[in-house]
């Protein structure tokens, strides 16, 4: 288990508690409605292939069952290291949705779509289209090339 | 719009047959706290949405959702692709499914009741909407430990299982994240004092 700050609600001097699985609560707050500590700005950060095999690209976040702890090393595919890079960029995208100012992740998030592009062009040149308009081009329409995405075996 | 992209969110691979698991895990295809469920609710609820960072979070988790979706289909399928007269015959689990819907992936609980909306809530209401998230990710979350404790002799699923178990921690974060940007925008003195969402 990692070790963990435990947030104890009212820091003495009121600044944010800082520790990977703890977040911001506002020291005072209207009654009768629900808070879930905000995650502080710059959190903690997986690289894209623990990611996507944590499920999170925030360490703080990675909070699984019992029976399941540790994540598995999810095989490196070419199209698990696409899926890894895309990964990033949903997961920052969600982070981005609540946390729009952040400056730092917001490069970070242009410098990954910046290697996913290439990385897209790569993976499609190389295994064929990812979506129906890739198909353009190639030389015959290949689009309908097995195997499909959840037939399994197919990376 | 929506357009297909031909590949998983996450890997699905699995190499042994199993048709109880996958009479299991359609629970989260088609039961109450299920994917489908999950997108409808998500990409139901921004159309009434007052504010940019709502209407944002609920399109963008509510389309990772069809990609969990896809993700659980894929699955059941292949949990029950290349079985045999006598497997099917033998599997008191699966037997009632199959007699329904074959090997065909259909939106249901593990316990046979199909796809309903009433298992989801729109409101028109941004507190309560988001209230309902905050509730339907908790609920979610509990089907996968529920089911990591049916499925955990098998890597190939679990390792999935535990991706899509995270990502309803995930979203937890986000939608409470969310509510607090909703609350900053009312009245601190009453945030139930109008319906942003229906000023009137």
């Amino acid at each position: 288990m990692q070790k963990r700050t435990v947030y104890n609600g009212c820091s003495k001097d009121g600044s944010a508690c800082s520790g990977t699985g703890s977040g911001t609560l506002p020291a005072c707050a209207p009654l009768a409605v629900p808070y879930v500590p905000f995650q502080d700005e710059n959190p903690e950060k997986y690289e894209a292939q623990a990611a996507l095999s944590n499920g999170t690209l925030f360490p703080g976040l990675n909070l699984p069952f019992r029976l399941k702890v540790d994540a598995p090393e999810v095989a490196n595919t070419p199209l698990a290291e696409l899926q890894a890079l895309n990964f990033v960029l949903n997961e920052l995208g969600l982070y981005l949705d609540t946390h729009c100012d952040d400056a730092e992740a917001f490069a970070l998030y242009q410098s990954y779509r910046k290697l996913e592009q290439e990385g897209r062009a790569a993976y499609v040149a190389k295994y064929g289209p990812l979506t129906q308009m890739d198909t353009a081009e190639f030389d015959r329409y290949i689009w309908l090339n097995d195997p499909w995405p959840w037939e399994g075996g197919n990376d | 719009m929506f357009q297909y992209e031909k590949r998983l969110q996450y890997p699905v691979n699995i190499k042994n047959p199993n048709p109880k698991l996958a009479s299991l895990i359609i629970s989260q295809y088609g039961g109450p706290d299920g994917e489908l469920g999950a997108s409808m609710r998500y990409l139901s609820q921004r159309y009434s949405m007052p504010y940019p960072e709502l209407k944002g979070l609920l399109t963008d988790i509510g389309t990772e959702e069809l990609g969990h979706l896809e993700m659980v289909a894929a699955i059941v399928h292949q949990l029950t692709k290349n079985l045999t007269d006598d497997q099917v015959e033998e599997s008191t689990a699966f037997a009632p499914y199959f007699v329904d819907h074959g090997v065909g992936v259909y939106p249901t609980a593990a316990s046979g009741f199909p796809w309903s909306a009433a298992s989801i809530g729109v409101k028109g209401d941004p507190i309560c909407d988001l209230t309902e998230d905050l509730a339907a990710e908790q609920k979610a979350r509990v089907t996968y430990d529920n089911i990591l404790v049916l499925a955990k002799d098998d890597p190939d699923v679990t390792d999935v299982i535990r991706f899509l178990r995270e990502r309803e921690v995930v979203h937890f974060q986000r939608f409470g994240e969310a509510l607090k940007l909703t609350k900053d925008k009312l009245d601190q003195k009453n945030v139930y004092y109008m319906n942003p969402a229906f000023p009137g």
